[in-house]
């Protein structure tokens, strides 16, 4: 498809959805993938980067035990995968969001590792958290196999047989990570260190890389096993199926905080989503044969909805609202007549708006951002943000109240002197050193609560800020009071970077902290969110993604809302 | 010695200190600090456990008018607020501080980030530090982890007379610290955590 993207063509005068609009949480936890989340960018960076994923070393015996390494070769690196097997009983895979034993373990290594590295991973990367791990390490990451498809798998192909379509688009991945830690953790290398990196400089990139060479492991190991089982009667597993398996991934509250702590990088993150749609929305025109690809990618999204099944009630609710929207638009002869106006994306948008539920909205943003990937190659290079440790001077007291008036109203409609404004509190766990919610009338530990009250701080900081005089700096209102420091840091930030604040109360009883984790991996690329409950969910990464040996294709990186044809 | 990464220097400090009670964005700031030094090859990690220990003993204040020889200002605390507020207000601060380390990182921040020139004075007015040009430079004369009488401020121009300073550049190598320092700080961060109850283990995928 080539778009006409001369200036005639676009007019950029469409306005950005402001943060009031998109920041809140439901509406966050109803994004879906696009064009510019890190799956898609690592399969855009492969390609580009020429990029040569083989295996290196394959230890690994008849039963599924022992190790292997999948290298990937740069132009001057190579990354490498390091893979642990190991055998675990029954009774010790919880397959659950937290355990602390796995089928696998893995690391994403700088380089292939020598003889005594390769010793030292065997005993660290088991042990996950509780070892010791080394700089050269990118990553580290743990895996199950999925109970429900792992088996049935193998012995399917182990006899000459494919497994079912339904089979595989029901669970949609052979493993699946409760982890991948980056960024310094626990020992591995800080993510500042590949400053420059032509290839790993860019937010979760190393975390990405792990999770596509995983999927690679695990749809070489089903078919390793399969031959050791079966023999020459054994088959691989057929290409169309192999593409829809991805990777599973239990998340947690683990990955909540992430949204709140790093201001500068979730703006950053929606805001540029939030302008390649106004982009989009500024197109004039479309020819007959991007109509047409928009259309199909409506039908691919309504095809995906059908096949995702969850047993969440809200959830579930929710898919079948968006079946329905879906349908609904797709039915509409007034479709094709609504993308020959002028403006084609921004009217059909408007049309509908009212009329669908959230779901609905953010799956035809997605849809209407995949095909014009040109249109925003800056924005997808540019997603990561220089984080300011210090405040910035020339605010006074003044400035500080008119900003909290502008961007902060919807902390001051909400009367943080009620219950349940108050109902829970975020705390670090002492078992798994992550965080959890409290409940504020049953749980102790409020003393130790980390500071996620922002509504509550901004009222304070107003009652405080208006009894001061209105031309003291804000540097000198803080070296009086540090507590308003968090705070204050967190206004000014805002000021420039408005998309940095969820607008919601997140410990208030209404809060859902799945719709801050569904939010982040939407810009992770996951696919098929499942929640478990309100406070974790199952997703599946890399599903429909091109396989190692494809990503030299021309149209590689077209794999938006995977389905199966043969599934209903 | 054992090898850290800076995330870990930067979580750890922030949550050891924050189990004295300090504030969190004291805390924060001073963690951010830490990391800094450990960047720029300087010890950081004894000024930590120190600084938590006179904290909580109330031998150094957070005030920035009421510190003394005995009970000077908290560097490692107060650093970032203190230049900020140097800069905002454009005025010369003089005081006591515990010591002109973390102050340096503070400089070496804030020069880098907001492009502020600022110069760091000893009581004989001598240059310890200044930045320039998003640069920090120190004079190696001076022993930067000892209480000083400094003076603190914002300048357009600069005699450096006939002394050579030294320009602080990254460390790109691992970073190593005292093991068993460490360890004191772990333990310090993990009285910041909370036993799960019940409540948050249901539905959270146990």
């Amino acid at each position: 498809m080539k778009f006409q993207s001369n200036q005639n063509n676009l007019d950029y005068n469409h306005s950005i959805r402001p943060p009031s609009i998109v920041m809140k949480l439901d509406r966050l936890g109803s994004f879906h993938q696009t064009r510019l989340s890190f799956t898609r960018r690592l399969i855009d960076d492969l390609k580009y980067q020429k990029s040569k994923i083989e295996i290196h070393q394959w230890d690994i015996d008849n039963s599924g035990i022992g190790s292997a390494i999948i290298k990937t070769t740069f132009k001057n690196e190579i990354l490498s995968l390091i893979i642990f097997c190991h055998s675990i009983n029954a009774e010790e895979r919880t397959d659950r969001v937290i355990a602390e034993k796995w089928d696998m373990t893995f690391s994403l290594f700088r380089g292939i590792p020598n003889k005594n590295e390769l010793n030292k991973l065997s005993k660290n990367l088991k042990i996950q958290e509780s070892g010791r791990h080394n700089s050269k390490q990118l990553t580290l990451s743990r895996a199950n196999k999925s109970q429900r498809i792992f088996k049935k798998v193998l012995n399917d192909l182990s006899i000459g047989k494919q497994p079912s379509d339904k089979l595989i688009n029901d669970v949609g991945y052979l493993v699946r990570t409760t982890a991948v830690y980056g960024n310094g953790k626990f020992g591995i290398e800080d993510f500042s260190k590949t400053n420059g990196h032509i290839f790993l400089d860019k937010p979760f990139q190393a975390e990405m890389l792990t999770v596509y060479l995983i999927r690679y492991f695990s749809i070489e190991l089903i078919n390793f096993l399969a031959k050791k089982k079966g023999g020459k009667k054994s088959v691989t597993l057929s290409k169309h199926l192999a593409k829809h398996l991805g990777v599973g991934n239990a998340t947690g509250l683990g990955m909540a905080p992430f949204l709140i702590n790093h201001q500068e990088l979730i703006h950053q993150w929606i805001y540029n989503r939030e302008t390649a749609l106004s982009r989009v929305f500024s197109i004039k025109q479309l020819d007959k044969k991007t109509q047409n690809r928009i259309i199909n990618y409506i039908h691919q999204a309504f095809k995906y909805s059908l096949q995702w099944k969850v047993d969440d009630q809200l959830q579930s609710n929710k898919i079948d609202a968006l079946n329905l929207d879906l349908k609904k638009i797709l039915q509409n002869k007034k479709l094709t007549k609504l993308l020959n106006l002028d403006y084609p994306l921004k009217n059909l948008f408007d049309f509908y708006k009212n009329d669908i539920n959230l779901e609905t909205q953010e799956i035809l943003n997605s849809v209407f951002i995949e095909p014009f990937p040109e249109l925003f190659e800056d924005l997808m290079n540019n997603m990561g943000a220089v984080e300011k440790k210090s405040v910035l001077i020339g605010y006074n007291v003044s400035d500080i109240l008119e900003i909290i008036k502008d961007n902060y109203k919807w902390a001051l409609e909400i009367d943080t002197t009620k219950s349940d404004e108050n109902y829970c509190f975020w705390y670090t766990s002492q078992t798994k050193l992550e965080p959890r919610l409290g409940i504020t009338k049953k749980d102790v530990g409020i003393e130790k609560q980390l500071p996620f009250d922002i509504a509550h701080q901004i009222k304070q900081t107003v009652d405080i800020l208006q009894k001061l005089p209105s031309n003291m700096t804000a540097a000198e209102v803080m070296i009086n009071q540090p507590k308003l420091r968090n705070i204050i840091k967190r206004i000014i930030t805002n000021k420039s970077m408005p998309y940095s604040e969820i607008q919601n109360n997140l410990i208030g009883k209404d809060m859902k902290p799945i719709d801050i984790l569904r939010c982040k991996l939407s810009f992770f690329g996951a696919s098929k969110f499942d929640p478990k409950s309100d406070l974790w969910t199952r997703i599946t990464l890399f599903q429909g993604a091109p396989l190692p040996n494809e990503l030299w294709k021309i149209k590689v990186n077209d794999w938006l809302f995977p389905n199966l044809k043969n599934v209903k | 010695m054992i090898n850290v990464s800076l995330n870990e220097i930067y979580s750890e400090t922030y949550k050891a200190l924050r189990s004295v009670n300090i504030e969190w964005s004291l805390a924060k700031d001073c963690a951010n600090k830490a990391k800094w030094l450990a960047q720029h090859d300087q010890y950081f990690l004894g000024s930590i456990l120190k600084t938590a220990e006179l904290y909580q003993n109330q031998d150094i204040t957070i005030s920035i008018n009421e510190n003394t020889n005995t009970k000077p200002l908290s560097s490692a605390l107060m650093a970032l607020l203190l230049i900020e507020y140097v800069s905002a207000n454009k005025i010369t601060w003089k005081g006591y501080i515990d010591s002109s380390k973390f102050l340096l990182a503070g400089m070496g921040i804030i020069a880098k980030e907001q492009q502020i020139n600022l110069i760091l004075e000893n009581e004989k007015r001598d240059i310890i530090a200044f930045t320039k040009d998003q640069k920090l430079f120190i004079n190696s004369c001076f022993d930067i982890n000892v209480p000083t009488y400094s003076f603190l401020k914002i300048y357009d121009f600069i005699e450096k007379k006939n002394i050579k300073y030294t320009f602080l550049k990254k460390n790109k190598n691992v970073i190593k610290v005292n093991d068993k320092c460490w360890e004191r700080l772990k333990l310090m961060a993990f009285e910041t955590y909370v036993e799960e109850s019940k409540t948050s283990k249901s539905r959270a995928g146990y």
